[in-house]
């Protein structure tokens, strides 16, 4: 019984919140390049197949201001993840953590982001399969 | 065994089946293992349960080299072996899949460019065995009246496809229009659906890792419910255009009692495909 109720668990975990795909994650994105970044929201897309959103980000040595968008999974993927579309506002303060674009630009793949007004951390429903 | 274990023994069977009707009927999610569900006529049902919500939570299935049953019937995944996010080994790494040698040198450039090319990443439907392999949720919708069975898929694209359950044939010659999801017609083998597809066009690959096909291919997949939360899926893959001899594919897909489907339109803004460059870094779409 105990492993009947261990293999239950294992059905519910992998039930609970599946992960997107849409291109390839490797072909533009580099996983051995994980970033953590905080900045302020500027611009949100809650589109298919990925929501993206861009956050102006201060360098603290140069105080020079980065405008960098990021990638997430779409609206139906971000919405078994606790999303709606007005969970990131314009103006809000949010820590992003994923993996850096190969080309060098100001893009991101999120994995998942934190909310400094609440210090909730939701999951970004990313194509990389084992950022969850 | 002495007759004490027999009535001991004969007792949990009792109990057992006592509990699996409760379970079918009882309103908790979380119970051990629930039996198949079973339409009026005994026919496995492959969906819902009358009252019920629950989508098949399809598995992001990668690299369906990594999914050839070997002799005790477990790929090489559910051996928990090797890591289908441990980097791409190319066609030398899959001794199991036999290529032809064209099929071998596309795999071979797939994995080099990180399968920068998918056309999952064009917003074009999954084909074949992909259907169940590209992670959104999907449900299947059985029509016995109809003879005919949907399933309806969340993505990639937001489709469904249509298997003949009428013992109709497929198209012959150029009745067989090349299709994504080709024609597919069915049949019940005891609790087992058995469903042969052909008539596929050239626009997708097999998997996300590029595994090729031509419109050769014919898929023979078979379909069953062992327990109400599992959905064991297999696909014989027989494709003489690109492999030198027929190969089997199977993994589990698990059922989310509370899932619902949603929508999903991809091509709303596609920016992976208008920033994609070939090979020789020009666009690959729009330009002069």
């Amino acid at each position: 019984m105990r492993k009947l109720l261990v293999a239950a668990a294992a059905i519910t975990l992998l039930s609970a919140a599946p992960v997107a795909a849409h291109h390839s994650f490797a072909a533009e994105f580099d996983a051995s390049k994980p970033f953590k970044l905080t900045g302020v929201v500027t611009k949100v897309e809650w589109q298919n197949p990925h929501t993206i959103f861009s956050l102006d980000i201060t360098d603290e040595q140069t105080k020079k201001v980065t405008n960098w968008s990021f990638e997430m999974g779409s609206p139906n993927g971000l919405m078994r993840n606790g999303w709606t579309r007005n969970t990131l506002k314009i103006g809000d303060v949010v820590t992003v953590e994923g993996s850096l674009a190969r080309d060098g630009s100001p893009y991101g793949n999120a994995q998942a982001v934190v909310l400094a007004s609440t210090g909730k951390r939701l999951f970004a429903a990313s194509s990389r399969t084992d950022a969850q | 065994m002495s007759s004490v274990r027999y009535v001991a023994l004969a007792s949990a069977f009792v109990i057992a089946a006592f509990y699996t009707a409760w379970a079918q009927q009882g309103p908790s999610a979380s119970r051990p293992v629930q039996s198949t569900p079973r339409l009026a006529d005994g026919t496995p049902n492959l969906g819902r349960v009358p009252g019920e919500k629950g989508v098949w939570n399809v598995p992001y299935i990668q690299n369906m080299g990594m999914r050839i049953p070997g002799p005790d019937g477990k790929t090489i995944a559910e051996r928990g072996t090797a890591s289908e996010n441990g980097g791409r080994g190319g066609a030398k790494a899959e001794p199991d899949v036999p290529f032809l040698p064209w099929a071998r040198g596309i795999y071979d450039y797939n994995s080099r460019n990180n399968s920068k090319y998918d056309p999952e990443g064009y917003c074009l439907p999954p084909g074949g065995p992909r259907l169940m392999a590209t992670p959104y949720p999907m449900e299947i919708i059985q029509q016995p009246e109809h003879k005919r069975i949907f399933m309806v898929f969340e993505g990639a694209t937001h489709i469904w496809r249509e298997i003949y359950m009428d013992g109709r044939p497929h198209p012959q010659g150029d009745e067989l229009n090349p299709t994504y999801l080709g024609h597919s017609v069915g049949h019940w083998d005891h609790d087992t659906l058995v469903v042969d597809v052909v008539g596929f066009n050239e626009n997708t690959w097999l998997d996300y890792y590029g595994h090729p096909h031509t419109d050769l291919l014919h898929v023979i997949e078979k379909f069953t419910r062992p327990t109400k939360t599992t959905l064991r899926y297999e696909a014989l893959i027989d494709d003489p255009g690109a492999y030198s001899k027929p190969w089997t594919v199977a993994w589990n897909i698990p059922w989310s009692a509370s899932g619902e489907l949603t929508e999903y339109i991809c091509q709303e803004n596609n920016r992976y495909l208008l920033k994609l460059t070939d090979d020789f870094g020009q666009p690959v779409l729009g330009g002069p």
